[in-house]
């Protein structure tokens, strides 16, 4: 940023002095460290009481919507339950040749296959049924809000809005009112996966009609086309391939969140299947239980891939043949078919996992323990409660003192001082103003200074506007009286998006140099993103034990993901013309990489950086099953007790937290890519 | 919806075997089935198919149908579920008192099956901290379990905080220096069993039984003063004068609630499931041979029904007669 | 091939260089060489194995101080050719020398070290680093070779002004015109002080005002450095202002090297010969071209012809004149003789 231009430093001025004055002020008057609990509003126990006056409203609305989802579901079962699995697999496996060839084929027979032989077969078809329902439902509700948006622009900005929303709030927190309204069963799983589900279709549909040639509308139009004749004959069909995208996404989305039907039950799906192993703490049948859903996610995502981008198509004769092959095997072998559900073929290779697990934690008990105590002494609790609580003789060697943070203060105010001198006053603001938050800790930053803080960042990100916004949705948290579970909350969020930042950037750059480590670790990140996380927390609760630590590590597993992906992309679509210049000149690969790629790559590793934060505040809930404080332990609390005050608000104060990192960070890496010229 | 039957064929009882007497429930609507609730636990699963072949034995058709433990009680009152027979007192949601309270759901009495909670540990760890069943021993040894978070303080691992927090009010009461991390979940307080076992770590956790872990792990309880209803009122009562929860847990019940149009509809099902009774004795082999030896639940309870049938057979007959 | 030092060879010597794409290229080709024929019979053969030789077995000396054009239409290979030439792309098979030099034998260490101190290049699309002002964009190739800050910056101001940016080098490229943007990428090729400069169609990318006015500029620095010149286009209007000597490609072959004079009156084919057609030949070609220095020499005198005047300025000075015109040296004296009548016939375009 470029000092004299830009409003960082008063910004970064405000911020400080904020905190500054409210540490000196802290003695004197108290409620500027504390909000005082007296100034909060019952806003909990109101959204409570509104929200159950109106769920009883459209509780026979919603029973009637329930009832008639019912008949699809029944539907879907029995045909995917009394199929017999020999024909399922073939039926697969004829899709994949059809759309991809042999390589498609033999996925779609090795999946089935893995599935088949895990011994899950019962409960997969239950998931496929369940997400046969709600994909085309979420399809139906996104596809309709994305053409709604596009017809009426003057609502496109509260529907995105209202996208963000339906992707930021927690499942568990709506589960409650959900069951309320739909009655209980899996009717209720498949609209908790239908609402998540359907904001990336809307969002690739208005993306996709958005990106129409505008002469293919002006030639619709003067064709004399009316505007469904436009819209349907034209704009989708032009619009396809990024629908298409959608499509993909959505799957995707429906079935991640497959494991959370389960948590409501009534069906008798791989989730709970998860769900049980979970509980018992069977890693390698939880894995493996886990698995297939991975292999569902991969099979059906390379599959829609392959439909969207409209290769050449294989024989369909040898489809059928493919088709009639299996058909003729279950009529020879009719009798003699295995039950599915008998099959345990990879149990033993599930306990050998197991057990390794187990000795493993036998063997670096020590190791992992003082691992996890480093992070903890000099990371984590000195992030959370500052260093001056943190500092103590038994975990530092020593007691911190005031003198001591006297020093570390005026060792940043000179280090910012020289920075501010060699034309870089923001950073040296920022020094000041960081070292001011390592002191205190995050859980117990002054509310005004965090209030000033966002208003000063929002405000150099974008202008008055998302200022005005950022300060006002925190506000409603203050005064719900969720603000301190905020704060806690936003801490652990925060250490692992900064984790995977570094982590996830680093592997991301090594991915971008070398392609053979990239294929690895694709894989690997397909499974982190599509495996139900449950699973991980067997792992890493034995290995670290019930605590930040676990969680932090639960967190980061599932929140790299976006960081690797896009650091990659965007080194990897650098032009090559940029490249070519910069190889003219003389430069090395390492200073391409850091002079021109890095830089250019930028926006892209900001979004990735954004999705990366909404990652982590999904996960938060998620990392409470654990043993967290914090939003999501209240999220877990409220759905224990049906208590929907309580859901619905901790799940929108987690849903404001994400969505002002998102759009701090949107704002940034706008203003990179205008930077860019982009 | 696909609710997964099994052994869901009636047994249709001749006529001339029920006995017409005066006191005979009516068996009410014997085609439509009974669902009964699946939750999360082995011995929850066996409890509820021993009482889903009772009714089927009485003429009944049964469906079992999965349900989250915590969030099962609307679908009770809305009839979409009808029974659930192993509910723990110590660990219920706010949800059924409302419920209870509102109507839908009524209690069907205790499953009289003999809970045990406490503060536990896994054998091990009496190498660790000598003293130990005896809970004076505890105060002494508590920087042994002191991690990261807890320090200077030991570490107790405590129910996960929507079960309520009785481990840290244990230790307030007792004035030990411990502190309590609640568990997020069931599945965390047995990695923890397990991973301690495994490394023969310190570890000291709030615990229950009947659990098949107690027996996989080796748990045993603390030894702390009798629960009575007294040291949770007069914080004279005890061992700290200054305060109240300084006793074990109070005995926990164990009970079986179902829904209200359940004694109109099925009145004869009603009954049985009222006087239906389990002991811990029972349950605990059934437990381990599914959990331990890999049986199947259905199978396992119908060997126990085969084997046990002057257990249940009376019940089955009192309603019917 | 002797030679007798890098000074008076030439600056840039390709010999029989193939480029090809496609997978396993660099076994197929060799196999293909050895099987003999023509390289178009060559070529022929790979492509029929599914490969792609988008250079084939190009050969060609450029002279110190030349300005060599390749010109020819997309899809020949110039591009790709000049690549192979920078070895921004490595070629299939062949050499190529710089200032005797063999750069394909170069380390990286060694070609990183050529490109910063001998090399320049300037491309289509300008491949400006778009978050480095005008200024950190032209000192690029100083601030990778390791030179400090205000030294780098201090060197580069001088060649701004030549392209006429000063004023505008704190400014980002996003904020320039599209002549501006090449002036940039010109002046950031001249950082290094290059001895060989390349130019990948630097003027096809603008409209045509600007492309001529650039097109003037680019002969005015030209005069000024003394680099070896390999220019790329695919403008034969262009080619034929600017070039010392063209290369005229067409599948990946150089069809014809000549003058431009050459090109436009002794085109070797009917292809070559299309190019030219359109031409108008007169502004091109010269009187030296067409003058007869056999048989009987005139008086001095006349219009007073030269040999470097072009045809067209040749026939405004003889538009009434029947007889042989001499044509005169710079010292006055008599070296040839131009009939107007071959004048005006070899002004005549052709009928295809």
């Amino acid at each position: 940023m470029i000092p004299g231009r830009s409003p960082a430093v008063p910004a970064a001025l405000a911020a400080l002095l904020a905190g500054a004055l409210c540490l000196t002020l802290e003695s004197v008057a108290p409620w500027l460290a504390r909000f005082p609990a007296n100034w909060t509003l019952p806003a909990t126990d109101w959204a409570g009481t509104f929200l159950e006056w109106l769920l009883l409203g459209l509780k026979p609305a919603a029973r009637w919507f329930s009832w008639l989802l019912g008949y699809p579901m029944l539907w879907a079962n029995a045909a995917l339950g009394q199929t017999p699995w020999p024909l399922m697999i073939g039926t697969a496996t004829a899709i994949g040749w059809y759309l991809g060839g042999l390589p498609m084929a033999a996925l779609g027979l090795g999946g089935l296959g893995f599935v088949l032989l895990s011994g899950y077969w019962v409960e997969s078809m239950n998931t496929l049924a369940l997400v046969a329902v709600s994909v085309p439902l979420a399809l139906a509700v996104g596809g309709v809000i994305g053409v709604a948006a596009n017809e009426f622009p003057r609502i496109k900005s509260s529907v995105q809005a209202a996208l963000d929303v339906m992707q930021t709030v927690p499942t568990f927190a709506y589960l409650t009112p959900l069951l309320l309204l739909f009655g209980f069963g899996p009717v209720v799983g498949m609209i908790a996966s239908a609402i998540y589900a359907a904001p990336p279709m809307a969002r690739n549909v208005i993306l996709g009609l958005e990106r129409v040639d505008p002469e293919v509308r002006e030639a619709a139009v003067m064709s004399g086309g009316t505007r469904i004749q436009q819209l349907l004959l034209v704009e989708i069909p032009s619009a396809a391939r990024q629908i298409m995208v959608g499509v993909n996404q959505c799957l995707m989305a429906a079935l991640s969140m497959v494991i959370i039907a389960a948590v409501i039950g009534g069906f008798n799906d791989i989730g709970w299947e998860v769900l049980l192993t979970m509980r018992k703490a069977q890693f390698g049948l939880a894995l493996m239980a886990g698995l297939v859903i991975v292999v569902f996610a991969i099979v059906i995502d390379r599959m829609s891939a392959a439909l969207a981008h409209e290769r050449r198509r294989g024989d369909p004769r040898v489809a059928y043949g493919i088709v009639a092959l299996s058909v003729l095997v279950v009529l020879v072998f009719q009798a003699r078919l295995p039950d599915p559900s008998t099959l345990t073929f990879l149990d033993p290779a599930a306990e050998r996992v197991d057990r390794a697990l187990g000795e493993f934690t036998a063997n670096n008990g020590e190791a992992l323990n003082q691992f996890r105590n480093g992070a903890m002494f000099y990371v984590l609790l000195p992030l959370r409660i500052g260093l001056d609580e943190a500092a103590l003789p038994f975990t530092w060697g020593f007691q911190w003192t005031a003198t001591m943070s006297a020093g570390l203060f005026a060792a940043a105010a000179v280090a910012g001082a020289c920075l501010a001198l060699s034309g870089r006053a923001v950073s040296g603001l920022l020094l000041v103003i960081g070292s001011g938050i390592i002191e205190t800790g995050i859980a117990n930053l002054p509310w005004p200074f965090v209030l000033v803080a966002t208003f000063s960042l929002a405000w150099v990100a974008s202008g008055r506007r998302l200022a005005i916004l950022c300060v006002a949705l925190l506000a409603t948290v203050l005064v719900s009286g969720l603000w301190e579970r905020a704060l806690l909350s936003l801490y652990l969020s925060g250490a692992a998006v900064f984790a995977c930042a570094v982590v996830g950037g680093a592997i991301g750059l090594l991915c971008a140099v070398a392609p053979s480590i990239w294929r690895v670790v694709r894989l690997v990140c397909d499974m982190l993103q599509t495996i139900p996380l449950f699973v991980f927390l067997i792992p890493v609760l034995m290995f670290f034990q019930i605590g930040e630590f676990s969680a932090f590590l639960a967190i980061c597993a599932y929140a790299i993901v976006p960081m690797i992906r896009y650091t990659r992309h965007g080194l990897v679509m650098t032009p090559p013309e940029l490249l070519e210049a910069a190889v003219a000149s003389g430069a090395t690969p390492w200073q391409i990489m850091r002079d021109v790629r890095a830089p250019y790559a930028a926006p892209t590793v900001l979004l990735g950086l954004n999705q990366t934060i909404l990652y982590a505040f999904a996960m938060l809930v998620i990392a409470a099953l654990i043993g967290t404080t914090g939003l999501g332990q209240s999220i877990y609390l409220a759905l224990g007790s049906a208590d929907v005050g309580l859901g619905v608000s901790a799940g929108a104060a987690m849903a404001i937290l994400a969505l002002i990192c998102d759009r701090l960070v949107q704002a940034f890496a706008e203003g990179r890519r205008t930077a860019l010229g982009l | 919806m696909k609710l997964f039957l099994t052994g869901a064929a009636a047994v249709a009882l001749a006529a001339g075997n029920v006995p017409e007497g005066a006191q005979a429930a009516e068996l009410g609507a014997v085609d439509e089935p009974i669902r009964l609730a699946i939750n999360e636990w082995t011995g929850q699963h066996v409890s509820t198919h021993v009482g889903g072949s009772m009714l089927e034995a009485a003429g009944y058709r049964v469906e079992y149908v999965t349900a989250g433990y915590m969030n099962m009680y609307q679908a009770i009152a809305d009839g979409e579920i009808h029974a659930a027979l192993e509910i723990w007192s110590s660990n219920v949601s706010d949800d059924y008192g409302r419920k209870l309270e509102a109507g839908g759901v009524v209690e069907l009495g205790d499953l009289e099956l003999e809970a045990r909670e406490g503060i536990a540990y896994p054998s091990h760890v009496a190498e660790i901290c000598p003293g130990l069943p005896a809970w004076e021993a505890l105060a002494d040894c508590a920087s042994r379990f002191a991690t990261a978070e807890t320090l200077p303080m030991g570490r107790l691992v405590d129910y996960p905080a929507d079960w309520g927090t009785p481990g840290a009010d244990r230790m307030t009461g007792l004035a030990l220096p411990f502190r309590a991390v609640p568990a997020g979940s069931e599945g965390a307080l047995i990695a923890e069993l397990r991973a301690s076992t495994e490394r023969e770590s310190p570890l000291l956790i709030v615990f229950w039984q009947p659990h098949w872990a107690m027996s996989a792990y080796d748990v045993r309880f603390v030894d702390l003063p009798v629960g009575e209803d007294a040291c949770f009122e007069d914080p004279a009562w005890g061992p700290n004068p200054d305060a109240v929860n300084d006793c074990d847990f109070a005995p926990s019940r164990i009970f079986k609630a179902a829904w209200s149009g359940m004694r109109e509809k099925w009145p004869a099902a009603f009954e049985i499931l009222s006087n239906y009774t389990l002991s811990v004795e029972d349950q605990q082999p059934m437990m381990g041979a599914v959990d331990v030896d890999g049986g199947s639940v259905e199978e396992v309870v119908a060997s126990w029904m085969a084997a046990n049938g002057d257990k249940w057979r009376p019940v089955v007959d009192a309603a019917l007669n | 091939m002797p030679r007798d030092g890098a000074s008076s060879g030439p600056t840039v010597r390709a010999g029989g260089l193939w480029q090809v794409f496609g997978a396993n290229a660099t076994v197929a080709l060799p196999d293909e060489v050895a099987l003999g024929g023509s390289s178009a019979d060559i070529a022929g053969r790979l492509l029929e194995k599914g490969l792609n030789p988008a250079v084939r077995g190009v050969s060609f000396d450029v002279a110190p101080g030349e300005l060599f054009v390749i010109m020819g239409l997309s899809g020949s290979g110039k591009s790709t050719l000049v690549r192979c030439i920078s070895r921004l792309v490595e070629p299939t098979a062949g050499s190529v020398e710089i200032e005797g030099e063999d750069i394909l034998a170069a380390s990286k260490a060694r070609m990183t070290e050529l490109r910063r101190s001998r090399m320049g290049m300037v491309f289509q699309h300008f491949g400006l680093f778009p978050h480095m002002t005008v200024l950190d964009n032209v000192a690029f190739p100083l601030k990778v070779g390791g030179m400090a800050r205000r030294a780098r910056h201090e060197k580069v101001m001088p060649i701004i002004e030549m392209v006429g940016l000063d004023g505008r080098e704190r400014a980002y490229p996003r904020e320039l015109s599209g002549g501006q943007r090449q002036r940039v990428g010109i002046a950031r090729s001249l950082a290094g002080d290059c001895t060989v400069w390349f130019l990948d169609e630097p003027f096809s990318a603008l409209d045509p005002l600007i492309r001529r006015q650039l097109q003037d500029e680019f002969l005015e620095i030209r005069t000024r450095l003394n680099t070896t010149i390999v220019f790329i286009t695919h403008d034969i209007a262009e080619a034929l202002k600017l070039a010392d000597r063209i290369a005229i490609m067409r599948d990946g072959e150089i069809v014809q090297i000549g003058t431009p004079t050459e090109i436009v009156l002794r085109p070797v084919d009917g292809y070559v010969s299309q190019f030219s057609r359109d031409v108008a030949r007169g502004r091109h070609a010269k009187v030296g071209s067409i003058m007869r220095t056999e048989g009987e020499m005139g008086e001095c005198g006349g219009p007073g012809l030269r040999a470097d005047m072009t045809l067209e300025t040749a026939l405004a000075s003889c538009m009434s004149l029947y007889d042989p015109v001499p044509v005169l040296d710079d010292d006055g004296a008599v070296i040839g003789m131009v009939h107007p009548a071959d004048l005006a016939s070899s002004l005549q375009v052709e009928e295809s």
